[in-house]
């Protein structure tokens, strides 16, 4: 099973590579793509990107000195046909880098990808909200070599799309940035932090209201404060428990470490760890910790085991306990 | 010339349909009954058969809408499905069933769902300036082309913040929006959805829940914004946005330029 690991710099890969990360992924905005569109929306991210094209040349080549392909992300939620058209430029100059892959947010991009893109792997992204194997086939029908399942996916959900398209890859995310609401059916922007920052991290208040306008009982009223206590505190996890780290660095936050057995034995080809924006020693803790995982898969022990020790990573076994910091918590 | 359709996300709001709303003077000549947001919401066969039943007897022309759904969601869509009429609308808010219809069912009429129709539709936007941020691809010919390739000629709008009549000039789809909300994002998780759950199983995906989505809404609120938001409200796993005046007044000049062939009225959801 690949480790999948972000970069927001080529000096980011020979540690993470160290660590242990197979393949990486970064974003570029351009400074042609900013003067032609006035906009930096090449990809979900504002910031983490590359800023110049030998940057991310640079970055190609140093990923296969270490022996890792590096992927390119073109996965803004949706491109005009400009934009559009821009992309598919840039997918040929990362492709004439030596590139290797794309990750691609929009369905009309990825079909107009394969049929007169450079000819590189084709990743449809997680904003693609792939969540059933008909959705997995028609990926590969218009062209993906891999699919990106969405964060919000049961690993029984995954087995029934792996078994259905036995000639597709499948990456499931493992760790970090989890997002309250499904990826692909977000239509905001994550505003800079004076204009409330992501909708999801915003101070909203909620007036609860019954739909037949009767009043809310007084079991009701304590119930909905209760569930909103309950969710502020899922959020706290939801946010990598205040975007803390363990006294050696580890992160905290969503995790899916303890289902890495379930989720090689159903056929998941690789584990994402997402976070481009983060520090290198958030990344490069995240690699440690999947890689410790995995390797104990690769020895043969078992599942028991392994989530023990998976559980141990971090020393909080009280922050596993909650079962709010997981991915899948189901397993 | 612009039709009217009225959405009703469960049969316990069919009830509606007895006095159905008007927009710009028509009344309503069609029903789209079904959930966009939650798998949870498709609807039984028997509740499908009463919807059916219901827009018979009113005169009205059916759509059943439908959400992103699980292998389950398609097993459950797969039984629902023949008890069709050939030639009726489904509205598909996921690439896999639009698929599926095209392979399976090419009976019936698929239509793209808002879901699938990719649009800034912030609230708390503070100027027309943070949509040219990501342009929508709603028209153009790579998202079009997936569209006729999988067999729609319709797709459904939201009007967001900042619309102007253009966003609704499609060059090769019958367009339908919805109004006077808009849906902003979604989740799989859902925060009414957990009110019974025991505290450890709260917000987790994939659990069965009592439906609270019909029976409460919150409206949701920013005391410290620097901006003047839309008013936003939240229904099951989703936040929607109110039109503001300018933003009908949009849609009502589309619709006069013959943009938008129909205009689909919240019914029982915003």
């Amino acid at each position: 099973m690949r480790i999948v690991t972000p970069i927001s710099a080529a000096a980011e890969i020979a540690p993470l590579a160290e660590a242990g990360a197979d393949e990486f992924y970064c974003g570029i905005v351009p400074p042609d793509w900013t003067a032609r569109f006035r906009s930096s929306g090449v990809n979900r991210r504002l910031f983490g990107n590359f800023a110049t094209y030998a940057e991310l040349e640079e970055a190609t080549a140093t990923a296969h000195d270490k022996g890792c392909s590096l992927s390119l992300v073109l996965n803004a939620p949706h491109y005009a046909a400009e934009q559009a058209e821009a992309a598919i430029e840039l997918a040929y100059r990362f492709a004439a880098f030596g590139g290797d892959g794309l990750i691609v947010g929009d369905i009309g991009l990825l079909a107009q990808l394969a049929e007169r893109g450079p000819g590189l792997r084709l990743h449809a992204s997680s904003l693609l909200s792939c969540r059933n194997s008909e959705a997995a086939a028609l990926y590969g029908e218009i062209g993906a070599h891999r699919v990106i399942f969405p964060r919000d996916i049961t690993p029984a959900e995954m087995a029934r799309v792996i078994v259905a398209n036995p000639a597709t890859e499948f990456e499931a995310f493992i760790l970090n940035d989890g997002c309250v609401f499904e990826e692909g059916s977000c239509h905001t922007i994550h505003l800079p932090g004076r204009l409330g920052g992501p909708i999801c991290l915003d101070g909203y208040q909620s007036a609860h209201a019954r739909v037949d306008d009767q009043p809310l009982s007084p079991t009701e009223t304590d119930a909905l404060a209760a569930n909103d206590e309950a969710h502020r505190r899922w959020l706290w996890y939801r946010f990598s428990c205040g975007f803390a780290t363990t006294e050696d660095g580890l992160p905290f936050g969503p995790c899916g470490l303890c289902a890495l057995p379930t989720l090689a034995a159903h056929g998941v080809t690789a584990v994402k760890i997402a976070g481009r924006e983060g520090n290198t020693a958030r990344k490069v803790k995240s690699v440690e910790m999947v890689r410790a995982v995995r390797d104990r898969i690769a020895a043969g022990e078992t599942p028991a085991a392994i989530t023990e020790h998976a559980r141990g990573l971090r020393r909080r076994p009280d922050l596993c306990d909650s079962d709010y910091m997981c991915y899948y918590p189901e397993v | 010339m612009t039709v009217l359709a009225l959405a009703i996300t469960d049969a316990s709001g069919l009830d509606r349909l007895a006095a159905p709303p008007e927009f710009a003077g028509i009344t309503a000549g069609r029903l789209h009954f079904g959930g966009e947001f939650c798998e949870t919401l498709l609807p039984t066969a028997a509740g499908l058969k009463r919807a059916l039943a219901a827009a018979e007897t009113f005169g009205l022309a059916f759509t059943l809408a439908t959400p992103i759904v699980s292998d389950a969601g398609l097993a459950r869509l797969d039984r629902l499905l023949p008890l069709l009429p050939p030639g009726t609308e489904v509205t598909a808010n996921d690439w896999g069933f639009l698929r599926r219809l095209r392979d399976h069912f090419p009976d019936l009429v698929p239509t793209a769902g808002r879901l699938l129709c990719k649009q800034v539709k912030d609230p708390r936007l503070p100027s027309a300036e943070w949509t040219r941020l990501q342009p929508h691809g709603i028209h153009a010919p790579g998202f079009t082309a997936m569209l006729a390739r999988l067999g729609c000629r319709r797709i459904e709008m939201d009007v967001a913040p900042f619309a102007t009549e253009a966003d609704f000039h499609s060059p090769s789809m019958a367009v339908s929006v919805h109004a006077p909300f808009g849906f902003t994002t979604k989740g799989r998780s859902c925060r009414i959805g957990s009110l019974a759950l025991p505290t450890s199983g709260k917000f987790a995906i994939g659990h069965d829940c009592r439906k609270e989505c019909l029976r409460f809404q919150s409206a949701a609120t920013r005391p410290d914004a620097a901006t003047a938001d839309l008013a936003t409200v939240q229904r099951g796993n989703t936040l929607f946005y109110r039109h503001a005046t300018e933003m009908a007044a949009t849609l009502r000049a589309a619709a006069a330029a013959g943009a938008v062939e129909r205009v689909i009225l919240a019914g029982d959801w915003p």
